[in-house]
Order: structure tokens, then sequence, then C-alpha cells
């Protein structure tokens, strides 16, 4: 049995359910559940660590912080962003760096990607997870800031 | 973690890929022949899911696609 991880929003904005994602594979859950979040094109800025661990994907536009007992949130800013090859992201941590919940880890100019005509939302995704592991989920529509937890997950 | 060859085969080996690019849980490949790429080999080689408009290709393989991007790579 597994402490209960809090997962906390990665960026300022407004709950979106997951399933409304513009993207077949994050709508269908099939990398695992969880919620994701319109970001706040002026307080969304600064992406954070949804919870303390370690940093072991980075893309400029994704990545995937680990908790220590091996379960890891996957956060993608916006849809089809990998096309943009970094541009209007700033990476503020390195691969393998040990990151605590709210830590800023990526900086990304959400105006200049929503330009681009792509969906700027952000599925927060419990990798892996059974869809009953994940509770708590906050509510649609809901504003969520750097201490709002998005789910719990046990 | 998925197959990397027999991922490969799934795309209908490398003279088929014009393309291949890993995002964080999936491959974006782009191919020359639609038809010869086999979702039932691409499943049994570890995918989780494969989305197929044409050409474009998207094999869901969860948050290791670029290692076996890269170990895709070593076998072309």
């Amino acid at each position: 049995m597994t402490a209960a991880l809090r997962v906390l929003s990665p960026v300022t904005g407004t709950v979106v359910a997951m399933a409304d994602v513009p993207d077949p594979v994050f709508a269908a859950s099939l990398v695992g559940p969880g919620v994701a979040i319109e970001p706040d094109t002026e307080q969304g800025t600064e992406v954070r660590a949804p919870i303390d661990g370690t940093v072991v994907k980075l893309h400029p536009h994704a990545f995937v912080v680990q908790a220590a007992d091996g379960r890891g949130v996957l956060v993608h800013l916006g849809i089809n962003t990998v096309q943009l090859d970094g541009e209007g992201f700033t990476l503020h941590v390195a691969e393998g760096d040990a990151v605590s919940a709210e830590q800023v880890l990526i900086s990304w100019d959400i105006a200049a990607i929503a330009e681009t005509g792509r969906s700027t939302v952000c599925p927060v995704v419990a990798l892996d997870a059974r869809t009953d592991a994940v509770g708590d989920l906050a509510e649609v529509d809901a504003l969520a800031g750097a201490q709002t937890a998005l789910y719990t997950w046990s | 973690m998925a197959d990397p060859q027999k991922i490969l085969d799934g795309l209908g080996g490398d003279a088929n890929i014009i393309d291949l690019e890993p995002c964080i849980t999936r491959l974006r490949v782009e191919v020359e022949d639609a038809s010869a790429v086999s979702e039932p080999t691409l499943k049994a080689a570890g995918a989780i899911a494969v989305m197929q408009q044409g050409t474009v290709v998207q094999v869901i393989v969860g948050p290791q696609a670029d290692t076996i991007a890269a170990d895709i790579e070593d076998l072309r």
C-alpha cells in the first residue's frame, strides 16, 4: 500500500475534464487517468512540479516527475506542441534533477503558442494508474493555482 | 517496454519509414505505404494503442518513447 499522492496543478488556470482534451490519446486516458488545465494566458506561464520527485523525462513541451515510490506524473504543455521544437519554452531544470512540488520547471509563452493554432490545454496524467486509483478530482471549470490539488492518487 | 525490432517490423520495416520522432508518450511516424503498417504487430510488440490517419501513424508506447525511438534508430 503506497501513500496517497496529492497531485498539484502545474499551471494556474481552469480545470478541464481529460475526456475533453483535443487529442485522442489523452482523451481516452490511454497513458493514464487524470485531469487537464487550460492555463491562464498571463498567470499560467510558469510551470511547476506537481509532486516532489525526480524529473525523469524532460522535453521543452512535456515532462515526467517521478515520486520516490516510482509513480510518475506526466505534464504535457499544449497539444501537438512537440512540433514547435522547443520554440516558446524555457527550461529551468535538467533531466535527472530532484525537484519539490510547486518548483518552477519551465516557462512558456502561452499567447505565442496559441497563435500557432494549437490548443494550450495541459493534461496532467497519472502514468499507468488504474482509473479507480485516482480520486478527489478537481471540478471542471474550477480555478486551479499553485496549491490546488487536481487529484489524489492512492 | 515495447520491443523496438517488432515496432520497426509493425511499421513496415526501415524502408517504409520516412520520419520517426518520439514525443513523450508516443512515436510519431510518417510512412511511405500506409497499408504496410500492422496494428496487430505493433500491439504485440507492446504498443498501448495505435492511431493511424493515412501515412501518419502514432504508436502509443508510454513514457519510454524516446528510448524506444533511439533503439529503433540503432536498428535502422
